[in-house]
Parts: structure tokens; C-alpha cells; sequence
């Protein structure tokens, strides 16, 4: 089967996601598709699987045009998006979620013993061995992920798309993967192989096809090609621009939060030392353990190991209110799912980490709450009208400062910031860069997680990069430069490697 | 600032008004409507009795409230004054001291919601799961005990501890009941904790948003046991009460349908049942409507049996309201 994509343009409102990008995939291919955050890749592929309708554009199976309007219709066209949050169910069998919607019955009586056979007959040719009775909740990552590709595969899938399929995998595992996606390549069988890790794309796939903000940019063999050249091409935007180029490192000598050999299942051995007026950058891909390192620095994830505040040891796994009033604020990821108190007022929103951490009295007084706001929102310059309006009349950025007020008021001396422009417009994201560097010049001290490299190369005097819940490097703000990071997110330490 | 208040458009005013205070407009058009059919409605002697006759389910439903803006619910409630009033009026009995059935149920009640709640917290379980258990497992210990039949307030003690239910505070020529001051009184109790403590704003946070609650430092699992207790001690007050006004307990179906009728009072009163949102005024103003719709009824003739279906009613009608008016947002 060979499909083309020929002039696809994908806009939502303002936003251009994808501008006039051709794509093309032949049977018994694998494509490496390429791309930093936010570089169209989801959107081309979610086009060609129809979750999207282009707003330009064609799409040609074998040479003749195709609308693909819905998951449906691509499916019938033999075409699969495994999405990397899998939609399995977990309650249910094997056999239940691969027939899932699509029961073959008798009558309206479902014929199990038809789809059992059908079942094994995939799982023999891609040589997995998993029951058709099992329950998915049971199941390895590595089996759901094998799962999903069985399910295109019973319905006759051509063309199967995945992105980042390998996160939630051991070496070995990915290493089986692999095979099967080869095997199944000698089937004709073609695949669409979306990840940002360099050695899992030299080995598996053929192709490169490089997508940086919206437009392609390149595509080749992979056998052609070098890994920083990769990487360069990914990146390649013009130099961030300079307001934050002369930034001051504010950092003393004083320590003021100390890690020291903190483990859980998705980190290992992360130390390092936080001093006073220091912004720290901690970085990685998905899967990388940064949201989780941030969580447990807060309390708010299980682990081992020690944390300090000073010279205070605090009691791991203590309740987040501990960790609270030693001093410790996290603005966290996500602020619809996990910051905002979406019922709340704005006042209320604002107020109830004071409330939290030092309030003592009985009654709360409206006149102190009120005093609380008008300070943050000078400070922070939040446009607000009535803070009485629930704190989803304000704008997203305007919600971020306001969680941001809540932890000024109690006080916190070290303050996390896990991805906090996510969903925040480019004007917004600057002004809370601008907050960030004078909160350190005020002498607090900041780690921000995030996996934008124009965000941490604004703000952070120091970086840490992550790489399979491992620290990789720790880079200093004059060495710091996107190409290394990238490489060493990746997983590259150093030399070079070339697919020969 | 005063400009700004004059370029408040007239509309959005009245819709805010319409949006935030839909229990007052409700309230007042059912009050024109009972005294168009009532022309003794305004007597104090009518007033005075719909609070009375509210008292119950209003302190209930306060307790009810919290439990409803946490995001759960407290189905267990009437199984509760059945078996805390039952016992108590034993323990009054046994020891001649209103005030030591009052500590007897009202800690007794607290140790039942306790249980509740922590099933709920610590036991993951769904808070209509765990308090349907309550329900029944009260129910039956309270029947076992009465063997089916009533438990009665002993001869001597009739006179005076009926005085709680029908006694009052006499001023001139009017009386205020002590059910209606109790009412009242404990309305303001929780006006207070909601709006003005720690306590209550953490019970809206988590009914809100249990995750970013948990990350701003509320402790979840305590703000989940406790709407439990406290609605718990509501039912021991109450059952004091209940004992009071007859005298009895009559262990298969005293209290029957109270959690229902408490539900509609909160769902009318405005508390969205997802928890978050609600004002106490609107529970005090719904119990009130409540008992103002099903005096209307009586009047009308309408059998009590059909009790059930009234408050069956009122819940969708409200919830269904609430729901649409969210949508149009």
C-alpha cells in the first residue's frame, strides 16, 4: 500500500500546526518521524488517521483519493494510530479488547470460539505469547504495547502508527518489539515510528522525515546521515532572542535544598544541591523521570532516599503539608487537572496555601484575604476583575499567576515550577520567565522542569538532564547549548555513532 | 470603581442574579404561591411551624450539605436517628438526663459517620457504597434490639422532655420554639465553618479538585472523614429531637426517607451534586421550601404516603435545572 499526503495544512483558529507538508510512505517501510515538541508530527499523523480533517490538502491511497473523515474510515483503509496513552481496557480479556466494538457474532450471540481463533492465529504470526483469556490489567507495558499492534493487525493493517511506543519499556522488550515490527516489515507491513530517542531510531527504522514547527524540513536514509546532523536539523530555529541573553546569576554559596540519592521505580541516584538565588533547569524527554522527581520533591511521590531543607532532614514520604512548611512550593504540571481549584473563586484559589501553612486563628477574615490578593496581584500583575469570579474567568496565564501567588504567600524558599507555561499563550510565557528571574533575585531558589529547551535556556544558571530517570549531565548556563542536550536526552554520551 | 459598577450591564446583573441566587428567586415565587393559597401563611403561628416542622431534616441536611460539597454522599442518615434515637431514648430512660442521651447520640453519631467516612477515605470505597451498608446494617441492629416494635420514653419523663419538641422561649405574646432557635442556630453554626474556616474551604477544595487539593497540601483523606462525622452528630442532635417530638422511636420506619428529603433540600438549595459549589443559605432556604411545597400538597390533599415521590421529584427537577444552567455557561 502506498500512501501520500500531498499539501496538508492543519489550522486550529489562529495556530498554524501543520503548513503544506508532503509525506509519503511506501508498503514495507518504516519512517523515523522526527520533531521537537510542538512540531506537527501528532497533528500530520492524527490527519492521516482521521482524527482531524486538514483544512488544505489531499490524501492518496494507492494513487487514488482518499477523505479520510473519521478513525473509521481509516481503519478501513488499513490504517492504525497507536496512541501512547494505549486505549485498552483494563478490566477486560485479551480477547474482549481486540474485538472490541467489532465482536463477530452469530445472531447477536458473540461467537467466541471464532475470534479465540482468530485471536491466536495473529499471535502466532507475530510470535508473542500472550492468553486470550488474560485479563489486560494484568499485562506487561510491553504486552499492551504488543497488544495494540496485534489489533491492527487482525483487521488488516497496512499502515501502523506509533508514537513512542517504546517509554514504558525495558531494553529487551524494545529489543522484541523491534523484531516483530521487522518481521512484520518483511510482510509488508509499513510503520510510522514517531520517538525522540536516536538509537532506537537508527536501529529500527529506514527512513528519516523531519518536521520543525509546522513545515517539513528533511527526509533521507538513515544510513546517510549522522545523529548531530539529526539533531541540528531538528532544531534550527533562529538563536532565542536576547532579553534574557545577559540574565545575572543571582546563586550564593548557601545551600538550600539538598538531595541526596533519591530513588523510586522511575528515578535512580538523583543528587544535587540547591543554593540561594540559583535557577535550576531540570530537563528530559517523556519517560525521563523529571514530573515524577518533581512530585517527590514535594511529596507528592513515593521514594528513598533525602532531602534537606538547610540542614533539616525531611522525613520521606511525610504528608505534602510537611513539606509545605519547611518551605517547599510546587506549582505543579497541568494546572487544569492539578493546580486550579476549578469551582473556587480566584480569592480562594490565592489564599489557600497561607491558609494551609501559617493561618492560626479560628475565623477567616475578608479584610486579611483581601489584602493577601492585592498584594500578589500588584506583584504578579495579574488582570483581574472580581476575584469572587471563579478562577476559570481568568485567561491561562492569569490562572498561573495566581497559583504562583499562592505559594509566594507562604513564604516557600525553594520553588518548583513543573512545565509552567503548558497551555500558556507566547506573551503570558514571557511575563512568567520574567517572574521566575526576579523571584531568585528576591533570593528564592528555583527548579524548573521542563522539556522546552528555549524555556530552560532563558531562565536557568544551571541544567540537568535526564535521561531514563538518570541523571545524564549537569551543564552550566555558558556551556549550555541545545544540541548537547539533546544528545545527552536521547541517550547519546558523547561519541558519535553512525547505522553502517 | 464607581464607573465601573455603572457599566455593569443591566442584563449580565440580572443574569448573575439569576445564576448565583436562583434559591432566592425560587423561594420567593414559592412564598407568593403559599400565600395566595394560604391566606394564614404570614401568622407567626404558621411561620413558626414551618420551622418547626423543618427543624429535622434541616439539621441533617446541613451535615449533608458538607458531605455534598465534598463530592460524596450520605445515604445512611435516616438509619442513623432511627438506631442513635432508639438506644438514646434507652439511655435516657436508664438515667433520667436529657443532656446524657444528647452526648450518648451525638457521639454515637459521630463514631457511625467516623466509620463512614473512613470506609470512604481509607477504603476507596464509593461514598453511596459505604453509607447503603450504613443504612441497612443500622437499620436491622436498631430492629433487632426493638424486636420490630417501638422504643418509648418512660412514663415520668413524658411531660418534661417532651418540652424540647413543643416547648419555647415565651417573649409577650409570642412564643419562639426551641426546635426553630436549635434550627437556626445550628444553620449558623455551619454558614460559619463554611465560609469562614480552613475547614470549609478545604471541603469545597476537594469536592472541586481532589488532585490539585491534595497538591496545595489539603489533607484529603481527613477532609473526607470528617463531613462524614459531622453529619453523623447532625443525626444525634436530631434523634434527640425526634425522640422528643414523639416520644417513640419506632424502630422499623422512624426516620424513614430523611436522606432523601435532605438531598432535595441541598439540591434545591443550589449545591451542585458534584460537589464544590453551594452556599448554606440555599440548604437553610431549600429545607424551608421543601416543607413550604409539601404543606401546599397536604392542603391540596395529597396523600403522605406520596412523600417519597415529592422528594424523588424535587431532586431531578432541581439537579436537572442545575445541570442545564451549567450547560448554557
Amino acid at each position: 500500500m502506498l500512501v501520500e499526503m500531498k499539501g496538508i495544512t492543519k489550522e486550529f483558529g489562529p495556530v498554524v500546526a501543520v503548513n503544506n507538508v508532503d509525506f509519503k510512505i511506501e508498503s514495507g517501510q518504516i519512517i523515523g518521524l522526527l520533531g521537537e515538541n510542538g512540531a506537527g508530527k501528532s497533528t500530520l499523523m492524527n490527519v492521516l488517521a482521521g482524527t482531524f480533517l486538514p483544512t488544505k490538502g489531499e490524501v492518496f491511497i494507492d494513487g487514488k483519493k482518499k477523505v479520510i473523515n473519521n478513525a473509521q474510515i481509516a481503519k478501513e483503509c488499513g490504517i492504525r494510530f497507536i496512541h501512547q496513552e494505549l486505549n485498552l481496557c483494563n478490566d477486560l480479556s485479551v480477547l474482549e479488547n481486540m474485538f472490541l466494538a467489532q465482536e463477530i457474532t452469530n445472531k447477536g450471540i458473540t461467537n467466541t470460539k471464532e475470534m479465540n481463533r482468530l485471536c491466536t492465529e495473529v499471535f502466532e504470526r507475530m510470535n508473542v505469547n500472550i492468553h486470550p483469556n488474560e485479563n489486560v490489567g494484568n499485562l506487561q507495558a510491553a504486552d499492551k504495547q504488543l497488544l495494540e499492534i496485534a489489533k491492527s493487525l487482525l483487521f488488516k493493517s497496512e499502515l501502523i502508527i506509533m508514537d513512542e511506543p517504546t517509554t514504558a519499556l525495558s531494553t529487551n522488550e524494545i529489543e522484541n518489539l523491534f523484531n516483530i515490527m521487522r518481521q512484520l516489515q518483511s510482510e509488508n507491513v509499513s510503520f510510522i515510528f514517531i520517538s525522540h530517542k536516536m538509537p532506537e531510531l537508527f536501529a529500527v527504522c529506514d527512513n528519516y522525515y523531519i518536521m520543525r514547527d509546522g513545515t517539513y524540513v528533511a527526509n533521507g536514509k538513515f544510513k546517510d546521515i549522522k545523529e548531530s546532523e539529526i539533531t541540528k536539523l531538528m532544531i534550527g530555529r533562529s538563536l532565542a532572542d536576547d532579553s534574557f541573553a545577559n540574565k545575572i546569576d543571582y546563586s550564593c554559596d548557601e545551600v538550600v535544598l539538598s538531595v541526596k540519592d533519591l530513588n523510586s521505580e522511575l528515578f535512580h541516584n538523583i543528587s544535587f544541591d540547591l543554593h540561594k538565588g540559583e535557577i535550576l533547569a531540570i530537563t528530559g524527554l517523556q519517560g525521563s523521570g523529571k514530573e515524577a522527581i518533581a512530585d517527590a520533591l514535594f511529596g507528592a511521590e513515593k521514594y528513598t532516599g533525602e532531602i534537606r531543607i538547610g540542614n533539616e532532614l525531611i522525613k520521606s514520604n511525610s504528608k505534602i503539608i510537611k513539606y509545605m512548611k519547611k518551605g517547599i512550593a510546587l506549582v505543579p504540571r497541568m494546572r487544569k487537572e492539578r493546580g486550579i481549584l476549578n469551582d473556587l473563586s480566584i480569592y480562594d484559589n490565592l489564599s489557600i496555601g497561607f491558609i494551609n501553612t501559617k493561618f492560626k486563628k479560628l475565623l477567616i477574615s475578608s479584610k486579611e484575604e483581601n489584602a493577601r490578593f492585592d498584594r500578589q496581584k500588584k506583584a504578579m500583575r495579574i488582570k483581574v476583575g472580581n476575584p469572587n469570579n471563579p478562577i476559570t474567568s481568568l485567561s491561562g496565564g492569569n490562572q498561573q499567576k495566581v497559583i504562583l501567588g499562592r505559594w509566594l504567600e507562604t513564604d516557600a524558599k525553594v520553588m518548583l515550577f513543573d512545565n509552567p507555561t503548558q497551555g500558556i499563550d507566547v506573551g503570558a510565557k514571557f511575563e512568567i520567565y520574567h517572574l521566575i528571574l526576579e523571584l531568585a533575585k528576591r533570593g528564592k531558589s528555583i527548579i524548573v522542569f521542563s522539556a522546552e529547551y528555549p524555556e530552560i535556556s532563558k531562565v536557568c544558571d544551571n541544567c540537568i538532564v535526564l535521561y531514563k530517570g538518570e541523571i545524564a549531565a549537569n551543564i552550566k548556563r555558558d556551556k549550555l547549548n541545545e544540541v548537547d542536550v539533546m544528545k545527552y536526552s536521547t541517550g547519546l554520551t558523547g561519541e558519535e555513532k553512525t547505522n553502517d | 470603581m464607581i464607573k465601573n459598577i455603572k457599566e455593569i450591564n443591566i442584563k449580565t446583573l440580572a443574569k448573575k442574579v439569576v445564576q448565583d441566587y436562583s434559591y432566592w428567586l425560587s423561594f420567593v415565587l414559592l412564598v407568593i404561591i403559599a400565600a395566595s393559597m394560604n391566606p394564614f401563611f404570614f401568622t407567626w403561628n404558621n411561620i413558626t411551624n414551618i420551622f418547626v416542622q423543618s427543624a429535622m431534616i434541616g439539621i441533617i441536611a446541613m451535615g449533608m450539605s458538607m458531605v455534598i460539597s465534598a463530592g460524596q454522599i450520605d445515604i445512611s442518615v435516616g438509619s442513623q436517628v432511627a438506631l442513635l434515637g432508639g438506644f438514646g431514648i434507652q439511655v435516657l430512660n436508664a438515667t433520667n438526663s436529657p443532656w446524657i442521651m444528647l452526648i450518648f447520640c451525638v457521639l454515637g453519631g459521630a463514631i457511625i459517620g467516623t466509620v463512614n467516612g473512613l470506609l470512604v477515605s481509607k477504603g476507596h470505597m464509593p461514598a453511596m457504597v459505604a453509607t447503603l451498608a450504613m443504612q441497612t446494617t443500622c437499620r436491622s441492629i436498631i430492629n433487632f434490639y426493638g424486636q420490630g416494635g417501638p422504643f418509648t420514653v418512660k412514663r415520668e419523663l413524658y411531660d418534661s422532655f417532651r418540652q424540647i419538641a413543643v416547648g419555647g422561649i415565651e417573649i409577650g405574646s409570642i412564643k419562639i420554639p426551641f426546635m426553630m432557635i436549635i434550627f437556626i442556630v445550628v444553620s449558623i453554626i455551619f454558614a460559619i465553618i463554611m465560609k469562614r474556616t480552613k475547614l470549609g474551604k478545604h471541603i469545597y477544595a476537594v469536592g472541586s479538585n481532589e488532585t490539585s487539593a491534595r497538591l496545595a497540601g489539603i489533607n484529603v483523606d481527613f477532609v473526607k472523614t470528617i463531613v462524614f462525622t459531622i453529619t453523623g452528630m447532625c443525626c444525634g442532635l436530631t434523634a434527640v429531637l425526634y425522640a422528643s417530638r414523639l416520644t417513640a422511636v419506632a424502630s422499623a420506619n422512624a426516620a424513614f426517607g430523611y436522606e432523601m428529603e435532605a438531598i432535595a433540600a441541598v439540591a434545591i438549595g443550589g449545591t451542585a451534586m458534584t460537589g464544590g459549589k453551594g452556599k448554606i443559605t440555599g440548604t437553610f432556604l431549600g429545607v424551608l421550601m421543601f416543607k413550604i411545597i409539601s404543606n401546599i400538597l397536604t392542603s391540596a390533599d395529597v396523600s403522605s404516603f406520596l412523600n417519597g415521590a415529592i422528594s424523588g421529584t424535587i431532586i431531578v427537577v432541581a439537579v436537572l435545572l442545575q445541570n442545564f444552567q451549567n450547560k448554557k455557561k
